[in-house]
């Protein structure tokens, strides 16, 4: 071949180089065409994200105070460690392998955490451990360059009082569960947002909770803030002032911590105790025994705890003050003289002769003191709470006439406290028998239900404000620890506080309250919560748990006791509920609490209460 | 006869245009080097290219001025000073990210695979050109010319820096195209490549794999390589026409751009200046290549021609893999832009290159 036609034919594959490449060329700016002309919108958003992070700014809750602006919940500061999936230069298991070295979570930990919110737009802060140690927040600053997708958040937690005091009361705060997201109640929450769960905290979650915030900064790849865009501050929630009196709550919290010798038989029982004024409605005191942490639920509460409060077979969330009714034993037989009295079945004179047994309808029914009480007046029977008396009491009214009474003087309803998932109790009636057990009233459970056992059911806020209403002439005050012009103040609808009045002669009301104040004074049953200077009155029950038959032994088979105890006994300020479970004789478990708690009361009201209440400083 | 160094035409025809284009890149790439690193002053990026755009251009003059004849002359002994200096990074080079690629000289550090490209280039150039004239070469041949790459490639693919190895291919396909193979040798050279890729993934690093895996599924991003891709995308495509203005954009100046100044320094000329920068930087390097192309159908003899083409070869494959990558069309690799990415042995290189490219046009009006 000759040199030039070689030459050429090298010349013509170097110009088919040439094309070649010009065509990859032309490829390679119809590329930048399509990024930086046809989706330059797109990406230029892409890269507004990349550069600028919304971190909230968490609202503390509102503080709750106690009538006289003592803390009762307020909020601690806390960290937590949240990922921002988005832009995140790692999978969640990479994260999670590099984090779980150093905050001492297990990678399987953290990848449940993350898994459980994946469905969650990218943006959202994970939240990967709550309440962090200092150690922690070392751990993460040091590697915020490798972990640029982690940082750490401000976020105040909820600090209640020690000791469990007023926990039922309060209840508890925790995240927001999904299903609840969908209700009406959390409508305008997000997830991961901290509500009320219970107590408290739940019933006035919107007065509570305040505003988060936000702000808008610019950050580098490393999630450092290089300058701010703009600020929405956090609004805090509004603090709620409540009508719960610390110092009432103190004292019968000692009594059920077995703090105090003069009411040392509550201790470690469980129970519940209810102060209120009567007059107003105002709660004054609840408590409800075995109680729980709330401050465990203040951090995500762990699995371990958690499991022990609801596998605990006494039921420590149960607040037993408004979520459980129990038979209200004796405490039952001042409303059935009420009861006797206002139908004119009880004649106010009459008499009746106990044996220590009764007979109806076939049945032995027994008297407390076996070897009989001898003949009784009304006022006897009740000071020494017979029951052979209270037998007759009640077949002479019949089931339907007891229950419309019972029923309109505030039991087996709901009181309507400001506190979520109360109990109805129950007062039962032949109509209830039929919807309940498909069966017909028997006559001689009626013997039974006058005594307050059978089915009769009461909560111990019942109790109370069943009392509290009887005593002050049949005024039923809808129990509250948040009066509404307080929330008003903080501009909230709130309705006002219900007020039932039923008729009932005012003789009536001075012949039970009479004889409860014999109970007290006069040698009876309730000589325990007896006060100089301060007359105090008041019925105690001691309730079967077990039938005396079954003759069954051990502590969960004693008798529940009860007392409820009011002061001054004519148009009482204050009445208090106790009940205490398995506790034996109304007398010995729960009157000296009832004691302990208006003592308290009458101290602070004449001015010689001293703070030293041991639960508070333990 | 050879003259060893250019005579009185040697300003008359040096080739401006090119040099001009050069030096016009070199200023983009310490303007982005600067913006890119702002952030780190200390490390003084612009100033160590500064230099080594000076110390790129001394070489460029002294190649240009020496005829290319005269180069091809000594190429032997600079071929095995090459393999050398790559048998000497191997036992004592300095490792870096993996690879033991770099050689310290004093206060100097450097890559002898970047350094040697031209070397390569040269020595297939003269093996190419001292064929004799037959239309298509012997297997033999085809063979020989392959050692000839083969060697200094498979030395630096042990460093193991396999994308630079990639680097020497371009240079050797592309004079055995234009020099001619038999058809049927091109198509079995073809089904061999085909066939040694899946024995290639078995010593492939499981990075080198993970990075093609992440090519063809962006998605996967175990190692974050996708994630890289996606914000030199970002950084591009909201540069928009006109850019955001030098020192402006947000991708590169708060740091979501990678290796922002060396691999990806064109996404952060493409979020700054926009399409216009890109089409402008891209428009200078291709005039770099069509004059190489130029030079090389003008070209005096085969000699410059292979020479010009080995060029060519090398600074379009860098192109297309580097450009190719920041916008998503290739996998991730180390592969720097010629004149722009930050990197002594990168511009030396470069330089190098383009003043063996004068020195072939220069010499054609010499005879």
């Amino acid at each position: 071949m000759r040199q030039r036609d070689e030459l050429d034919l090298l010349r013509w594959r170097i110009r088919f180089v040439g094309y070649a490449i010009v065509a990859v060329l032309l490829v390679l700016v119809f590329g930048f065409w399509n990024a930086q002309i046809i989706q330059s919108g797109y990406y230029q958003l892409r890269a507004e994200q990349n550069r600028i992070r919304e971190i909230p700014l968490r609202a503390p809750r509102g503080r709750i105070y106690d009538r006289y602006h003592r803390i009762l919940a307020d909020n601690r500061p806390s960290y937590n460690i949240t990922l921002i999936r988005e832009n995140s230069p790692h999978t969640v298991e990479q994260t999670a392998a590099i984090l779980s070295a150093g905050i001492s979570m297990s990678r399987e930990e953290l990848l449940d955490r993350m898994n459980r919110k994946r469905r969650e737009p990218k943006f959202r802060p994970i939240v990967l451990k709550d309440d962090i140690s200092v150690g922690d927040i070392a751990f993460v600053k040091a590697h915020r360059y490798e972990l640029p997708e982690i940082t750490v958040e401000f976020q105040p937690r909820r600090r209640y009082l020690e000791n469990e005091i007023a926990a039922h009361a309060m209840g508890y705060v925790g995240e927001v569960a999904e299903t609840e997201l969908a209700t009406p109640e959390f409508v305008d929450f997000k997830s991961g947002d901290q509500v009320g769960k219970a107590g408290l905290e739940r019933e006035y979650n919107k007065v509570l909770v305040g505003k988060d915030g936000f702000k808008r900064v610019i950050v580098n790849s490393f999630g450092r803030e290089m300058g701010k865009l703009e600020e929405e501050p956090a609004i805090p929630g509004n603090d709620l002032v409540t009508t719960l009196d610390l110092d009432l709550q103190n004292a019968a919290e000692d009594c059920f911590a077995g703090l105090r010798p003069d009411c040392a038989k509550a201790g470690d029982h469980s129970g519940a105790v209810v102060a209120l004024n009567p007059r107003t409605g105002e709660v004054l005191a609840l408590l409800s025994r075995p109680a729980f942490d709330p401050n465990l639920f203040a951090t995500r509460i762990t699995a371990a705890d958690w499991n022990n409060l609801i596998t605990d077979p006494r039921k420590p969330l149960q607040n037993r003050a408004i979520q459980s009714h129990f038979s209200p034993g004796s405490v039952f037989k001042v409303f059935m003289a009420a009861a006797g009295l206002e139908a004119g079945t009880l004649n106010p004179l009459r008499t009746i002769y106990c044996p220590g047994y009764a007979t109806f309808f076939g049945h032995t029914f027994a008297c407390d003191k076996h070897d009989g009480h001898g003949t009784l007046s009304l006022h006897n029977a009740i000071v020494n709470s017979c029951n052979v008396f209270f037998y007759n009491v009640g077949k002479d009214l019949g089931i339907d006439r007891i229950s419309r009474y019972a029923t309109m003087m505030g039991l087996g309803r709901r009181t309507g406290i400001d506190l979520p998932n109360e109990d109805a109790g129950i007062i039962p009636s032949s109509e209830w028998k039929q919807r309940v057990f498909k069966a017909k009233w028997y006559e001689g459970e009626t013997i039974s239900v006058a005594i307050g056992q059978g089915y009769v059911g009461v909560t111990p806020i019942q109790a109370a404000w069943a009392m509290g209403g009887l005593t002050t002439g049949g005024r039923l005050k809808q129990p509250h620890f948040v009066p509404p012009q307080e929330l008003k103040k903080l501009g909230f609808a709130a309705g006002e506080i219900l007020e039932e009045d039923y008729p009932i002669q005012e003789s009536t009301v001075d012949i039970v309250t009479k004889a409860m104040w014999g109970v007290v004074n006069e040698g009876g049953t309730g000589i325990n919560a007896k006060i100089e200077g301060f007359d105090v009155a008041g019925k105690t029950g001691t309730a079967q748990v077990a039938s005396k038959k079954a003759n069954l032994k051990g502590k969960e088979y004693r008798d529940n006791a009860w007392f409820v105890g009011f002061a001054p006994y004519r148009d009482p300020e204050i009445v208090v509920a106790v009940f205490t479970e398995n506790g034996g004789w109304g007398a010995e478990a729960a009157a000296p609490v009832a004691h302990a708690v208006l003592e308290t009361y009458y101290k602070k009201k004449t001015g010689q209460f001293e703070k030293s209440t041991t639960i508070a400083q333990k | 006869m050879i003259g060893p160094f250019a005579g009185k035409h040697f300003w008359k025809d040096f080739d401006w245009p090119l040099l001009t284009s050069a030096l016009l890149l070199s200023v983009l790439s310490l303007t982005e080097i600067y913006s890119s690193t702002m952030a780190q002053p200390s490390e003084n990026f612009f100033l160590r290219q500064l230099a080594w755009v000076v110390v790129g251009i001394v070489f460029l003059f002294v190649v240009a001025a020496i005829d290319y004849r005269l180069i091809s002359e000594h190429i032997p002994w600079l071929y095995v000073l090459a393999v050398g200096s790559l048998l000497y990074t191997l036992a004592l080079g300095h490792r870096v990210a993996g690879s033991k690629s770099w050689v310290v000289l004093g206060r100097i550090q450097f890559q002898p695979s970047e350094v040697i490209k031209m070397v390569v280039v040269v020595t297939l150039a003269r093996y190419f050109s001292e064929l004799r004239a037959s239309q298509y070469m012997t297997l033999m041949q085809i063979t020989k010319a392959c050692v000839i790459s083969l060697v200094p490639m498979g030395l630096v693919a042990l460093q193991p820096d396999l994308g630079t190895a990639l680097t020497y291919l371009p240079a050797i396909a592309l004079g055995l195209f234009v020099r001619g193979i038999r058809p049927t040798a091109l198509i079995s050279l073809l089904v061999a490549f085909v066939l040694v890729l899946p024995v290639t993934w078995f010593v492939l690093k499981p990075y080198q794999k993970e990075r093609i895996m992440t090519f063809l599924d962006p998605e996967r991003d175990p190692l974050g390589k996708g994630y890289q891709v996606a914000q030199s995308k970002i950084a591009i495509g909201s540069g928009g026409l006109v850019g955001k203005g030098l020192f402006r954009g947000s991708q590169n100046q708060l740091g979501f751009l990678p290796t922002r100044h060396t691999d990806f320094i064109f996404s952060v000329v493409g979020e700054e200046l926009g399409f216009v920068g890109v089409i402008a930087s891209l428009g200078l390097l291709a005039f770099i290549i069509f004059r190489s192309i130029y030079n090389a159908r003008t070209a005096r003899d085969n000699l410059g021609l292979f020479i010009a083409m080995g060029v060519v070869g090398t600074f379009f494959f860098h192109l297309i893999v580097n450009v190719g990558m920041v916008i998503g069309f290739m996998p991730t690799t180390g592969i720097p832009l010629p004149f722009l990415s930050y990197g002594g042995s990168s511009v030396l290189n470069a330089f190098i290159a383009l003043g063996l490219v004068m020195s072939v046009g220069r010499c054609r009006y010499v005879n």
